[in-house]
């Protein structure tokens, strides 16, 4: 459904990605984990072309891409398409949580208003926000800006939702309620791509774990043989400190 | 000393029919600057290419000019110049010289107004995060809609103290037209203080007229903060 190849990024001299190649059939999981400065968000960013690629090449269903030439047309089709939840949510300040979901129906999509608010509620009904319709991001915690981030993201029928690290910026007891959400949608049948360091999120619900490291793919596969047996030495040692952290740290 | 209390009464009322004129200069100044300010302001936020420098270029130009200055040159300049234009150059039967000299006041503060919002939009704008952008381009939004709806509201409130200012800024130097013969609130008063050279009262008079305008422009754009901002005051209880 979604495959890009050779994709490679720079921001100046410092080359982040370089040649990364990444399939996604529908109904996948793809859990994307490795250190930081791997490539992972940027990885995320191109395919929303929220940052430009250089090179490579993308199919998404029947669009086919060059990263560096596609055009406006192109790079709106495919927005439209997919859903992008944000490590810092990017809610918008000035509306509602209501509004908030109904702006890409509304003004992107030409939903008629009715429409879009029957499926904007439902869409926050869906990520456990029935109560805040009306409330601004300003009156809401971090937990709840997010559930709204993935409730504006699954509002439009994306084929595809993209998860930048959709946990790192909340308080520890805040996370839960989010990766329950992401669950809830996994078993519902929502193709994702997921940048975490939760990593028992990738354990319970990952169709497919890739590795990232140095702006390459390291090894993929599913998250039993990565966390088991990882084939790669780079996997093996991050696996084993954020795991012993994860055991081992409580201050 | 003696102040003539009487003279202070007519000159109040006399001044008092100024203010329609000290208003249409401020708003026509206004409306005529907003956009071009917004524009610049954009190319300035890409912080390259060459409208960013022909705008920062400009903005310097004026701030580092007074304004009386750019009012004695326009004022003297502009007219002769038009006139070779439309007489010479585009062969048309048109006097300058008989034109409204209001025409000249809006041009100059139009000029300067210009320069100092294209500032106020530019700081204002970078106080809207990027991820609001971001956040729009992911739903679908065009970098259009996404401005118009998104980025401009927010950029508002925080523009508006500085507008206000701007404003304030703008109305007080509207005072400055009648070198250009134009009849505001001080042209009306400095006339008539000229008779029998009451100028203290007159400017008394005028001082009172321009502290009770600003006044009222202040407060109104108290309440058109208090309205645009009520997201932000929502804070849950």
């Amino acid at each position: 459904m979604l495959e890009v190849r050779n994709v490679h990024k720079s921001f100046g001299d410092n080359e982040i990605l370089k040649g990364v190649d990444l399939k996604v059939e529908k109904g996948d999981i793809i859990v994307i984990l490795g250190p930081s400065g791997s490539g992972k968000t940027t990885l995320l960013r191109c395919i929303n072309f929220l940052e430009r690629a250089e090179k490579g090449t993308m199919d998404f269903d029947d669009i086919h891409t060059e990263f560096k030439t596609a055009s406006r047309h192109q790079i709106n089709a495919i927005r439209k398409r997919t859903g992008f939840v944000f490590q810092n949510y990017n809610l918008f300040a000035n509306k509602t949580a209501l509004q908030n979901v109904t702006e890409g129906l509304t003004v992107a999509r030409k939903v008629p208003k009715q429409e879009a608010d029957a499926r904007a509620k439902e869409a926050l009904d869906r990520v456990g926000l029935s109560d805040r319709y009306d409330y601004y991001p300003s009156q809401l915690s971090g937990g709840q800006q997010q559930r709204v981030g993935i409730a504006r993201a699954i509002a439009v029928n994306p084929e595809v939702i993209l998860f930048d690290e959709p946990t790192s910026a909340l308080d520890p007891e805040l996370v839960g309620e989010v990766l329950n959400v992401m669950k809830a949608l996994a078993r519902d049948g929502a193709t994702m791509i997921v940048v975490t360091h939760e990593m028992g999120f990738a354990q319970d619900v990952a169709s497919r774990v890739v590795f990232m490291s140095e702006g390459t793919v390291v090894e993929q596969g599913a998250p039993k043989e990565i966390f088991r047996a990882p084939k790669d030495p780079r996997t093996a040692q991050f696996l084993r400190r954020i795991l012993r952290d994860d055991y081992e740290y409580s201050i | 000393m003696h102040i003539n209390t009487e003279f202070m009464a007519e000159t109040f009322l006399a001044s008092l029919g100024g203010i329609p004129v000290t208003l249409e200069i401020t708003l026509v100044t206004l409306l005529i600057s907003v956009p071009p300010a917004f524009f610049m302001a954009l190319a300035r936020q890409r912080r390259k290419g060459i409208g960013s420098r022909l705008a920062s270029a400009y903005v310097s130009f004026i701030r580092g000019t007074p304004v009386v200055l750019q009012i004695l040159f326009l004022y003297s300049l502009l007219p002769s110049l038009l006139n070779y234009l439309f007489t010479q150059v585009m062969s048309l039967q048109v006097n300058v010289f008989k034109w409204n000299t209001i025409l000249y006041a809006f041009i100059v503060f139009s000029l300067n107004t210009t320069a100092v919002l294209s500032e106020v939009f530019r700081s204002a704008l970078s106080t809207v995060e990027h991820g609001q952008m971001e956040g729009a381009l992911s739903v679908g939004l065009s970098r259009r809609q996404a401005y118009a709806r998104i980025i401009l509201p927010q950029a508002l409130v925080s523009a508006l103290p500085n507008i206000c200012n701007a404003t304030v800024n703008l109305l007080k130097s509207t005072s400055l037209a009648f070198m250009m013969t134009v009849q505001d609130i001080t042209a009306i008063a400095k006339v008539r203080a000229a008779y029998g050279y009451n100028y203290i009262e007159a400017y008394l008079v005028v001082l009172v007229v321009y502290i009770l305008l600003c006044t009222v422009v202040q407060l109104l754009f108290k309440a058109v903060e208090r309205y645009l901002s009520s997201y932000k005051k929502l804070i849950a209880a």
